[in-house]
Order: structure tokens, then sequence, then C-alpha cells
């Protein structure tokens, strides 16, 4: 295990990082101070993890052969699910996050001290607020929502003392505990064979609830969770129009566990069912083994992002932005079909996209496998290598989706199952 | 060289088929069929295929060119390894096996023609003469070609009209196959009907359910099964689902000059169709105390795939594939770094090949596209308790065996449930006269009628 004192300065170092560029717009600024965080960590895995350092060794890297970031091996996500990656002694584990929702695999385990775990809370919430509340806050000031200082979360997972293994679930609760109103809720339940379901009443409860206040509501969960809320919808053939203003979070793929659904397609029944056009939807790409998370609207400019939010409600109403020249939002228009979203990281963690072939990473437009270093990793691994496709796309990626067949033939299934409980 | 369009997928790729035109193509294939294909003889049709497979075997016939012009292009084939398969098909072809296939199958080898009387039969004056089906339905996995040619002849022996129906992206091969009976027996040709369309097109696939009477489907379970639920309880269909095949090593065939000859026997396993059939291996077994350890006969294989990745190139592969073999090598290279116990060997710069040796015999299935697992067992007893999980789905085992062990071998995975063993290096070239799956191919496909005089 690792010195203690060394990894305290270095957590301290990062969240002192994470502070100053926690709304910071762009990247390029903190290459430096990134590069030398990246370097000092991995010389802390490196001494820390045995696993790790065989690994690196195995590929000719060590301590001394790596001079910057782009250098530093990035392990398999795979091998979390074997291994223990971690610095952390098991008495000062105070929390693990499962990547496998079911029991048949072996999950994925990403182990957390006291003092990784508010690093991962840092690090997920100014980038939570930026890409997801974004404008929120002005909008309220300007009495352009009728809405008290805090917006509503309905979330469709199960609360965390019933999935206290899921990462995302500790990040939404997370979030609802720092930006969330009161009335905020979890909708999730787990059903008797342990997956997860959605109560539809205390949903529905929840959305008209919104609607009779005039509040604006903000919708967390995963694609599926959000196929199983717009089936319920479907079957009663309820149209909601929420509250301007009102949005939508979304994240993580399906494993099976409601039809897959294209991302357009699943964008556009939220507008039909909900009244929340593509542009208020914001999605989000992470995983149990990484401790920062990319969103589609990172960083969006504030007039810009108002610009589309107010694009779908007409007429548009009388405000001193009326005379700003509408931009859309890129990516994200309100129609999604032929949009591209594109991901980023926040400063303190890079993504990097590689062939599959020679491991070099691609140039823009091309397509390859996703790597991630993540500075707030601090006491597993900070490079991690994921098995999802993406094209890249300037300084951010355009998701693919998972390898489908990551696991052997056959057995399809457990491919998903590598990644987050979602 | 311009393809005429006698068959529905030689249409432009714009063109969509409609319910209505399968049905008109059915009619047409019953006709010629009445009145091409069912007078013909089991002789004369040997004749034609025999005529046909000696030309596929020739540098220069237009249809084989065609073949690996547009094959590494269509088909993620390079052209090495479709010369390679191709070969391997059409050799087999000949008049001589054929007869034998259909005396073997069925008794006599005019059985098709006429009502015919074999051994125990004349005592009880009983005759017996096939019928095959009037029209079969071919529903092929499109992976590798050689099944669906197979499946083609079978068809045409049986007297049968055909529609083959060929996952998309996969006619290539079985159009040209056809195209060459065309070109030397149009009549023979115009029962046969072949069109390409993704799987799950309940309106086109429900015509030609309704239409076949007997329905060959290859693919994976899961699509048989949905299959299965659509077809008429009166409907026979042949199915071959995930099925995959291991090597089996023995200590003595890696101890002495036959070493390099082994090696280069399970790299033409792996090499062959880029590992894609149910033939090929996913894993090699090999037996622990002979002179080439378990771990040295990996390193050995891994050489070899590298020497004919220059002569045989594997080829690219699509995004997808090529990030299961990344990531899997990943995963083995943490383990690898974690014990002595397992090995990655794998090409430099490229997902080409891959050698993964592991001590543990558990049997773990490929990535395939030339990724091949190499597991060191004590014995076969011990390499089939590993290999339980695939027990049932077990089509080939390659064997390298000396003669005095390899019968005993042989019986041992006979009994375990392994439905063809065959000599290492040969395992995706099966005979003409393969029962696929265990079944027999052309008995399977027919209907007798019996005469007690």
């Amino acid at each position: 295990m690792i010195e203690h004192q060394h990894i305290s300065n270095y957590i301290a170092a990062c969240q002192d990082f994470i502070r100053r560029r926690g709304s910071a717009t762009h990247s390029e600024s903190t290459d430096g101070e990134f590069d030398f965080l990246a370097r000092s960590l991995f010389r802390l895995q490196f001494d820390g993890l045995p696993l790790y350092r065989r690994f690196c060794e195995a590929r000719g890297a060590t301590q001394d052969s790596v001079s910057s970031w782009q250098q530093i091996p990035a392990l398999p996500v795979a091998a979390f699910k074997e291994f223990e990656v971690t610095t952390i002694n098991p008495r000062d584990r105070v929390a693990v996050f499962h990547s496998s929702g079911t029991t048949a695999q072996s999950p994925g385990r990403h182990f957390h001290s006291a003092e990784s775990l508010v690093l991962y809370e840092a690090s997920l919430l100014s980038p939570f607020k930026t890409a997801v509340l974004g404008d929120f806050n002005e909008l309220a000031a300007t009495e352009r929502v009728g809405s008290p200082d805090k917006l509503e979360f309905l979330i469709l997972t199960p609360p965390p003392a019933q999935v206290p293994h899921s990462s995302l679930v500790h990040m939404f609760e997370t979030v609802r505990r720092e930006f969330g109103a009161n009335d905020s809720m979890f909708v999730g339940r787990l059903d008797p064979s342990g997956a997860w379901e959605i109560d539809n009443d205390a949903a529905l409860f929840a959305l008209r609830r919104s609607m009779c206040a005039n509040h604006p509501l903000l919708i967390l969960g995963t694609a599926f969770s959000f196929v199983h809320l717009m089936d319920r919808l479907a079957v009663s053939n309820i149209r909601y129009k929420l509250v301007e203003g009102s949005r939508v979070m979304e994240t993580g793929g399906y494993k099976g566990r409601s039809r897959a659904l294209p991302r357009p397609e699943l964008h556009e029944l939220i507008a039909r069912h909900l009244g929340i056009p593509a542009s208020n939807i914001v999605c989000e790409y992470g995983m149990s083994e990484l401790s920062s998370q990319a969103y589609d609207l990172m960083f969006a400019p504030v007039v810009e992002a108002r610009t589309a939010l107010t694009a779908h409600s007409n007429p548009p109403r009388q405000s001193h932005t009326d005379n700003v020249v509408p931009v859309p939002r890129s990516p994200v228009s309100d129609n999604d079909a032929g949009v591209r979203r594109v991901f980023r990281f926040p400063p303190w963690a890079r993504a990097r996209v590689i062939s599959p072939e020679n491991s070099l990473p691609v140039a823009d437009g091309e397509m390859g496998i996703i790597q991630v270093f993540d500075l707030a990793n601090a006491r597993s691994v900070m490079a991690i290598q994921t098995e999802d496709l993406a094209i890249k796309r300037g300084d951010g990626f355009e998701l693919i989706g998972r390898t489908a067949l990551a696991e052997p033939r056959g057995c399809s299934l457990m491919a998903a199952e590598l990644f987050r409980s979602a | 060289m311009n393809i005429p369009n006698y068959f529905l997928s030689d249409l432009p790729k714009e063109a969509s088929l409609t319910p209505s035109m399968l049905s008109d193509a059915c009619y047409a294939l019953k006709r010629n069929r009445a009145q091409y294909l069912s007078p013909r003889s089991t002789d004369e049709l040997i004749r034609t295929l025999d005529s046909i497979g000696r030309q596929w075997l020739l540098p220069e016939y237009p249809w084989r060119k065609l073949a690996l012009e547009r094959g590494p292009e269509q088909l993620h084939f390079t052209r090495q390894t479709l010369e390679r398969g191709l070969d391997s098909f059409f050799r087999e072809l000949t008049g001589e096996k054929m007869e034998s296939f259909i005396s073997a199958e069925l008794g006599h080898r005019h059985r098709l023609d006429d009502l015919v009387m074999t051994g125990n039969e004349h005592r009880e004056r009983r005759s017996g003469m096939a019928r095959g089906p009037e029209l079969l339905l071919h529903i092929t996995a499109g992976n590798v070609p050689n099944p669906t040619l197979m499946s083609m002849v079978l068809g045409i022996l049986t007297r049968s009209a055909q529609f083959v129906k060929c996952a998309s992206g996969s006619a290539l091969l079985p159009g040209l196959f056809a195209h060459s009976i065309y070109e030397t027996d149009p009549k023979l040709g115009a029962c046969i009907e072949l069109a390409e369309w993704p799987g799950g097109k309940t309106d086109l696939e429900d015509v030609m359910i309704a239409e076949a009477d007997i329905v060959t489907v290859t693919g994976a379970d899961e699509t048989i099964d949905t299959l299965r639920k659509r077809l008429p309880s009166d409907r026979r269909c042949l199915a071959y689902g995930n099925r995959m095949s291991f090597g089996y090593i023995t200590k003595e065939a890696i101890s002495g000059f036959g070493t390099s000859q082994v090696v280069e026997d399970a790299a033409t396993d792996v090499i062959a169709w880029n590992q894609l059939g149910c033939l090929s291996p996913h894993l090699f077994y090999v037996e622990s105390g002979g002179r080439t350890t378990p771990d040295d006969f990996a390193s050995l294989l891994a050489t070899e795939l590298d020497r004919r990745e220059q002569i045989e190139p594997r080829g690219p592969v699509p995004m997808n594939v090529a990030t299961n073999i990344a990531s899997r090598r990943s995963f083995y290279e943490v383990r690898a770094a974690h014990s002595p116990e397992t090995r990655l060997r794998a090409s430099p710069n490229s997902t080409a090949w891959t050698v993964v040796f592991e001590n543990d015999p558990t049997f773990i299935l490929s990535c395939l596209h030339r990724f091949v697992h190499v597991k060191a067992v004590e014995n076969v007893q011990q390499a089939l308790r590993a290999a339980e999980i695939v027990r049932g789905k077990v089509s080939s085992v390659g064997i390298a065996a000396a003669e005095d062990k390899a019968h005993q071998l042989a019986v041992t995975l006979a009994r375990w449930g392994a439905t063809r063993i065959c000599p290492l290096g040969k395992m995706q070239t099966p005979p003409f006269a393969w029962r696929h799956d265990g079944r027999p191919a052309l008995a399977d496909l027919i209907t007798w009628t019996d005469w007690e005089q």
C-alpha cells in the first residue's frame, strides 16, 4: 500500500484543481497542470499497485520512462472484474461500486476510502451543475420559470439504501443533496429478482405534481429506465407537457433489461410523452470504474443554452436575450436525428480514442476504443481502457456504443455486464 | 465481367423485394423443377456437378476469378483464404464421392431414380424409392460460404427446386456458384433462386415458409427458435444451430519429428475461413508431459501464425471485431502480468493473430478471426471435464495422436458427444459425406416410398 501522506497530498492537489477548474470552459489551458498531476498519480499507483506495476513493466513503461500523460499505460476495465484494483487498505474501504447488475457474473469493483469518496463527489458536482443545470439558476432569477430556487429532481433509479453498490445512484444522491429541491424523489425500486424497475404511480405523481405547481422538473435515469417510463406513458396514451425549463439527464446502455432503442428514437419518445425537447436532454457517459463523467453539453455558454432551451416554446417571451442572435446549442438541436452528440470530460479527465489495431490515437473523425485518464481516480488506476467505441470529434468523442461481443460469443449479455450497473 | 440478372440476388442493391415477387419466384421454381429437374437421372446430375466442380478448381475459370476478385471486398476474406476455402469444397465435389455418398446414405445410388432393393430387402421382397422435396428453402448464416454451397448440391441431388435466402452481404459465392450451374446447364440453373435480405423480414419469410416443403436453417440458436415458432407444424425443418469445435493434441504427437507438422496443422485450422465456421477450433487442448510443453506449443503456434500471416493474411476486420480482439487481448495481458500461468502472444501493431496460453483447462470461446486459446491438460478426461459446459454443442474435434492412441481417443470423444473427429489440419475441410452435426445430410431431406411386393 502506498504511503498515506503522499496520496493525501495528491488528493488535496487534485481537489484544488477541481475547485479552480470546475467551471472552466476549455481544457487547453490546463494541459501543463493535468500532465503534472497525471504523472504524479501514475507514480503513486505504479508504486502502490503491484498488479498495475507488472502490467506497465510488461509494456516497457516505468516511472522513469513515462514523460507525459499520453505514455501512461491504460489498464483494461475488465481488470476490475478479476482483481482488486485499489491502493486502499481493506479496513479503510468505506464503499465499493459494482459494475454488474446481476449476480450471474462477477462484477467489476471500484473501492473507495472516505477520502477518495470526497474526491469522487467533488469531481462529479461541478460538471453536473454546468451540463445539466446549466442556465437554470439564471432562468429562475429572471423569473422565466416559475420556480423556487431549487429544481425538483425525479430520479428513476432505486434509492441509495437499496443499491449501495451503484456508483450512478451514489452520484444521483450526491447531486440531489446538493442541488435538488426538497420534493425530489427516487421512484425506482428492486423487483423480486433484484432487477431495477420503476414505481410508475410514484413517477406519474411526481410528473403531475410538477405541472400543477408549475415547477420545472429534472428527470434523471438510465436509458432503460426511460424506456420503461415511456412504455408506461404510452399504454395510457399520456402526453404531458412539462413546465418550461424541465430537462432530462440520461445515461447508460440497456444491458438486456428493456428493449434497446436508438438514442434519437428514445429522445423522440421523451419529447412526445413529456414535452421535453432533445435540446433539453443531456446525455452522460460514465462507469463505476471512473470518478469523472463526460457530458454531451459540457460547458455550453449560458446565452446559447438559453436560446436553445426556449426555442421550443412559442411565442418567445420578451426578454433582454431577444436581441441575441439565436445560436443553436451545438451539437444538439431540438431534433436529435442526424445530430452528433459530442461528449467531453471536465478538465481533470481526458478521453483518448485509440485504434484497436495498433493502439495509437486515431485521427479526427475516425473510430476507435475510448481510453480515459481520470485524475479523480486517485485510489484505483487513473488510466482506463474501456470497451466502448467512439469517433474522435475534436477534443471530445461521439459515442458509438459498447462493444456487443466483448465476452465470448453466445454469452453476449455478459459483455454489457462488464459495465456499471445502470 | 458483367453478371446477368438471372437471380434476385443479382438485382441492384436499391431494388427491394416484395412478397409477390417471391410468390412468383416460387411458382416459377416449381414449374421449372417439374419440367426440367424431376425427369433427370442421378447419374446425369452427378456428371453435371462433377464437371462444374472440376472447372471451379481451374485458376482461369471465370466464376472462380470473379469470386477471388470480389470476395475480399464483399466477404472480408483475403484472396488466399478464399482460394483455400473454395479448393477444399470443390475438390470434394467429384462424381465418385457423390455416388458413394448417395449409396452410403440411401443404400443404393439409384434410390432417387427408381424403386430399388438392397441387401435384406431382396429376401423381404421390399423395394424403396427416395424423393426429395418439391421446394427446399435454405436460410443460411453467411459466416462461411461452404455449407451453403453444400446445401445447394444436396438440393440438386434430391431434384428439389431451391430458394437460397442469404444473410445480408453473403450472397456472392452462392450466387456465383448458381451462375456457374446456370451457364453449364440453364435448365438446372432455372430451378434455383437466390435472394439476400436481413433476417427478420417476416413478410418475405412468411411467403417462403408457406411455399417450401422443407426448410434448412443455419444460424444462431435464437434465430432458429424464432423461425421454428413460425413454421406450420407439418413443415420439416433441418436446423443447424450454434456449434463449436476444438483441437486435442497428445503429448506423443509433439515429442518427436512430427511436432512441426502438428503446429502447422493447428495453424491451418485457425487460418481456414479466419476461424469463422463452426468447424474451426476455439482452442487447442495440449497434453503436458511431452518433449514440447503446452506453453512451448503455444509459442510455436504463434511463430507459425506469424509466418502464415505473410503468405495467407487474415485481412482487415470490422471495427467491432478489432475492438473485441483488442479488449480480450488486454484482458489476458493483465492476467499474464499477474501470473505465469497465462501467456499472451499476439501480432504486433495489428489484430491479425493472437495465441493465449493458459494452464487452466476451463473451456473458453474465442472471439475468432484468428484468436486461439491453448490450454494445458493432463489427459483427455481432464479436457472433457473442462469442456462439459459445451457438451452437446461440439461439432468437430481435430486430433493429433499416434495411431495406437488415436482410436481409443476417438471412441472417448465419440462417447462424450463430439459429432466429428478428424485429423488436425482438416477441421475446416470436411469430406463430401460429412454428417452435418451428426445427422445424415441427404437422408434427412428425402421421403421414402416403400413397395412391398
